[in-house]
């Protein structure tokens, strides 16, 4: 698999790119405005002549900005630029498109971007909530993708030290961008797993009552209880994280620190009521363990139980 | 209660590929099964090692055609499914 090629913020400014377009999401239009290049205020259509592409934003930006490239402007080369952590879009070949509230995906290596920036003064902009979600959705990368039964041994060797690095990262810190995207990458040669087959299944729905639910705010909030229902369900996940270095108490208890009890108690219901469409997602179907009907009910007592490792 | 091994491998078929319970037969094929496609095979592997402690090699996982063939490969394993 190709990987793009990496630039700081500084050698973006030094390319020639020739005639280029930004494209930026509207919390990162002020810092793009400082980039020698116009700000287009849409993608399709493209100034004729555009040779490349910066796509300054988060996951489904950047993702849309991938899907646009690959199927309707092939020659143009694509910059992209994460404006937060999390996703890790500019450095995967899977591709989350969201199509009506339905999540389309494609994987696909030759949809990555030629270039991915990294440009650590993006986070100072990101509000602590955003931060914190962000980690959690990098986190559940590491560590579905270090769980997931299809992953072979020198994948798991490559995740661990990301995952330890990542538990020992404080949620403000810019080394997040590169975490998130290595963790993306890797996670993209086995699956990602449950925390991920609810946040797909749930997402557009939630999205529609509660417009500050998206993809990194679901991990936020499922990626303990879910790491805990594994450790529970399943004892080769204890097994496999202490075979390669990594204390499964300290990965549950990274994990809790990034947990939303509130937001966990408002996804719950919706939860509950597409539980049948969570375990046909194949993200779901390649969990760490097995995810039966019943298993509902784990989670619908998780903030009850009193489940703190 | 002790529960069986026959019982616990027909609810692990049940819930891994969301069948109905009028539906399994411990005859069933994997070409009658909407749902044991190639995630299905990843799926069931998981349910047998977590259930009964045995991990389907990637040939034996491709190889199985039906539920009788992960009952011979567990009793190969020592592991009953008397009655």
């Amino acid at each position: 698999m190709n990987r793009p090629e990496v630039w700081t913020y500084p050698q973006l400014l030094r390319q020639d790119l020739g005639r280029a377009v930004v494209w930026a999401t509207a919390s990162a239009r002020e810092p793009a405005a400082s980039l020698p290049w116009p700000l287009a205020t849409a993608l399709d259509p493209l100034p004729p002549g555009t040779e490349t592409l910066v796509a300054i934003g988060g996951g489904s930006l950047i993702d849309e900005a991938k899907a646009f490239r690959a199927q309707r402007a092939p020659s143009v080369r694509l910059v992209a630029v994460p404006s937060r952590w999390g996703s890790g879009a500019e450095a995967s070949p899977v591709t989350v498109l969201d199509r009506a509230g339905r999540k389309e995906i494609h994987l696909d290596p030759s949809w990555l971007p030629d270039v991915r920036v990294l440009w650590p003064e993006l986070a100072s902009r990101l509000p602590p909530e955003l931060a914190r979600d962000g980690c959690a959705d990098a986190l559940a990368h590491g560590v579905e993708g270090f769980l997931s039964p299809l992953a072979q041994e020198p994948l798991r060797q490559e995740i661990a030290p990301l995952i330890e690095r990542m538990i020992a990262t404080p949620p403000a810190d810019a080394a997040w961008f590169e975490l998130s995207a290595s963790a993306c990458a890797a996670q993209a040669r086995s699956s990602v797993g449950v925390v991920h087959g609810i946040a797909h299944t749930i997402e557009g729905e939630l999205r529609r009552s509660q417009p500050r639910f998206g993809h990194a705010r679901l991990c936020a909030a499922f990626l303990w209880p879910v790491l805990r229902f594994d450790r529970t369900s399943f004892a080769k996940v204890d097994d496999l994280l202490r075979r390669h270095g990594l204390d499964p108490d300290a990965l549950e208890r990274a994990a809790r620190r990034l947990f939303p009890p509130a937001d966990y108690s408002t996804a719950l219901p919706v939860l509950q009521a597409r539980w049948r469409d969570v375990l046909r997602d194949p993200c779901t179907r390649t969990n760490s363990a097995l995810v039966r009907p019943a298993s509902v009910e784990f989670f619908s007592a998780f903030l009850a139980a009193g489940v703190a490792p | 209660v002790t529960v069986s091994n026959r019982e616990k491998l027909k609810d692990l078929v049940i819930d891994t590929f969301l069948l109905d319970p009028a539906e399994f037969r411990f005859d069933l094929r994997r070409n009658e099964v909407e749902t044991w496609d190639s995630l299905g095979v990843v799926s069931i592997a998981v349910g047998v090692e977590q259930t009964f402690g045995y991990h389907f090699t990637a040939d034996e996982a491709v190889g199985i055609q039906g539920l009788q063939d992960i009952v011979a490969l567990l009793q190969a394993r020592g592991i009953s499914f008397d009655e």
